[in-house]
């Protein structure tokens, strides 16, 4: 029974890994931009939700409000930050220096203002129900995994059917050659930093009621979302998703073999062993090298 | 106001130990790690444990903590073997990340979260310093045996294989270097090198515990490096002296809110790193602003 407890909790977990990761890869996918401060995205997110909804604005403008901050922010940033360092050079470490000097100071201002220890949002959806015998599931388990199979389904449809999405998958491709079909690509850099940035919207929320949130929590979502991006294969959107799925997973079912607190090592040594061994992911088709 | 200005000079030297050993590797070879405070923690647990159980003499404990990191730094050069710096900043921040679960956890030879306590002060040919002052001179002394080795090793035929490997490996690689060697063997100094910070940190405090050796120490070692310009000499340690003063400037300020000094600093550091990138990548000391 504790092996299905596991493996239920774990796809709750993957799915909220799935999702939190795909925007990362999406965004360093398409655009090259080794955008660091993904995980100052969702704790921007995650706290929009918890101070608005905590003030009493009801769930929808709550989530909007949410997503309003998520995307203010990574246009912002593209714009102010990515936009000219590329204008001079745009070297892998220069971006992500800036955009690692960013996701640092996010988090402290969002310390001061919330404060720098856990806090979560209080819902009755966060209460287990015994589903089988032994074995409880939350409500929420069921919208973290429906809601990745919404936005990570829709995601993929947007990205094989619409202009903007292939444009999108045209920009990781060939940049020059987008420019030559008459495409802006920073239109569409901008188009994916907005589409990277919403998708974190419902794990932040989900996150927000389940484990709960510190301001630190940018690491361990940048540490997840590294590793999935890593693990699915570099460009892969089907790979990251996959990888985040299967993370979540294994860092559940390993609790049949260690302690919680070894949760992260579980990740990393999953990362570790693909880097060695198949540094080009699950369904990778460019080499890292 | 003296004991003051010491304690400054013995955390400005250590700092500065570890960033011009993290600007080693990142400078020079392209490995951009964020797991240096790793080698840190690794050097203070080690030159502890084999001073309260073996000699407290500067010539076996801090050894034996550079051994240490050296030998645990494979762990880190295997994935620089295998790829780009995109890939190994990921691979470098979980094992930062796992390192600070097994220094809360390994508590025989860390103490867990409650730490080292009472760790003997290092003994120099007979003599015990311990005194702030009499530790800066040691602080003082082993930062520039450390900023004279790696000069000279960037200087020799070593560093130039170094700097064609950052920029290009396959370059490199034609004119016959063995790639991974070199990588390896520059990882292995740079962690044994910031070992020796560990150990002066640990016998200086005679107290140590997991919260000075976590990510956000590896991100202010980075901070360090990149404030201050990489691949120059002068850099880290005008950005250690900067970063470490900062907190004292902040509470000058008297209007500034005094309990959130940390935060500030961080605030601080975080937007200089990315207005230093838009506006000159080289850092503050940097030769070639706007490359």
């Amino acid at each position: 029974m504790l092996a299905i407890q596991l493996a239920i909790t774990g796809l709750q977990t993957g799915a909220l890994y799935a999702l939190t990761a795909v925007g990362f890869s999406l965004i360093f996918g398409s655009t090259r931009i080794f955008h660091f401060a993904h995980g100052a995205s969702f704790v921007i997110a995650a706290y929009f939700f918890y101070a608005t909804f905590g003030a009493g604005w009801g769930v929808i403008p709550a989530i909007l409000a949410s997503a309003f901050g998520a995307v203010a922010f990574g246009l912002l940033l593209d714009r102010l930050v990515y936009v000219p360092i590329q204008r001079h050079e745009g070297s892998f470490f220069t971006v992500f220096v800036a955009s690692f000097g960013v996701g640092i100071a996010v988090q402290n201002v969002i310390g001061m203002i919330f404060g720098r220890g856990y806090v979560t949002v209080n819902t009755s959806l966060s209460r287990s129900v015994e589903m089988f015998p032994d074995v409880y599931v939350s409500p929420l388990a069921w919208i973290a995994i429906l809601c990745a199979a919404i936005f990570l389904g829709g995601l993929q449809f947007f990205l094989r059917r619409t202009h903007t999405g292939m444009a999108l998958r045209a920009l990781a491709d060939n940049p020059e050659l987008v420019r030559t079909f008459g495409l802006n690509p920073r239109a569409i850099q901008a188009a994916a930093f907005a589409i990277g940035s919403v998708i974190v919207v419902p794990a932040a929320i989900i996150t927000s009621a389940t484990t709960g949130l510190s301001p630190a929590i940018g690491h361990h979502v940048m540490l997840i979302s590294l590793a999935a991006t890593i693990v699915g294969g570099i460009g892969s959107i089907s790979g990251t998703m996959l990888a985040g799925v299967l993370l979540g997973l294994a860092e559940s079912l390993a609790l049949l073999i260690v302690d919680s607190q070894w949760t992260e090592a579980v990740t990393f040594a999953i990362l570790f062993a693909f880097i060695i061994i198949r540094p080009s992911g699950l369904l990778g088709r460019a080499t890292a090298h | 106001m003296e004991a003051y200005i010491y304690n400054l000079v013995n955390l400005i030297a250590i700092y500065s130990i570890l960033a011009v050993t993290l600007n080693f590797i990142m400078g020079y070879a392209g490995i951009y790690s964020l797991a240096h405070a790793v080698f840190f923690g690794l050097g203070a647990y080690t030159s502890s444990w084999v001073a309260q159980n073996v000699s407290p003499s500067i010539f076996v404990s801090y050894p034996a903590a550079m051994v240490a990191a050296g030998a645990v730094s494979l762990f880190l050069a295997l994935p620089a073997l295998r790829v780009r710096g995109e890939y190994f900043v990921a691979a470098s921040l979980g094992l930062q990340v796992l390192s600070v679960t097994i220094y809360s956890e390994w508590k025989g030879f860390t103490g867990g979260i409650g730490g080292v306590l009472a760790i003997p002060p290092v003994d120099v040919l007979g003599w015990e310093v311990f005194r702030p002052g009499q530790f800066a001179i040691l602080s003082v002394a082993v930062l520039v045996l450390v900023v004279l080795l790696t000069t000279a090793l960037v200087r020799s035929s070593f560093g130039r294989n170094l700097r064609a490997i950052r920029d290009s490996e396959s370059a490199a690689a034609s004119f016959g270097k063995n790639v991974p060697m070199i990588k390896t063997i520059s990882v292995v100094i740079s962690a044994g090198l910031a070992a020796l910070a560990g150990a002066l940190y640990a016998s200086y405090l005679s107290f140590i515990n997991v919260e000075s050796f976590t990510l956000d120490t590896s991100v202010l070692i980075m901070a360090i490096v990149i404030i201050g310009g990489t691949g120059t000499v002068a850099g880290p340690i005008v950005g250690a002296a900067i970063l470490l003063i900062l907190p004292s400037v902040i509470s000058y300020f008297e209007f500034l809110p005094q309990t959130e000094i940390g935060s500030l600093q961080q605030i601080i550091y975080g937007l200089g790193m990315t207005l230093l990138m838009i506006f000159r990548p080289g850092g503050l000391v940097g030769r070639r602003p706007g490359r």
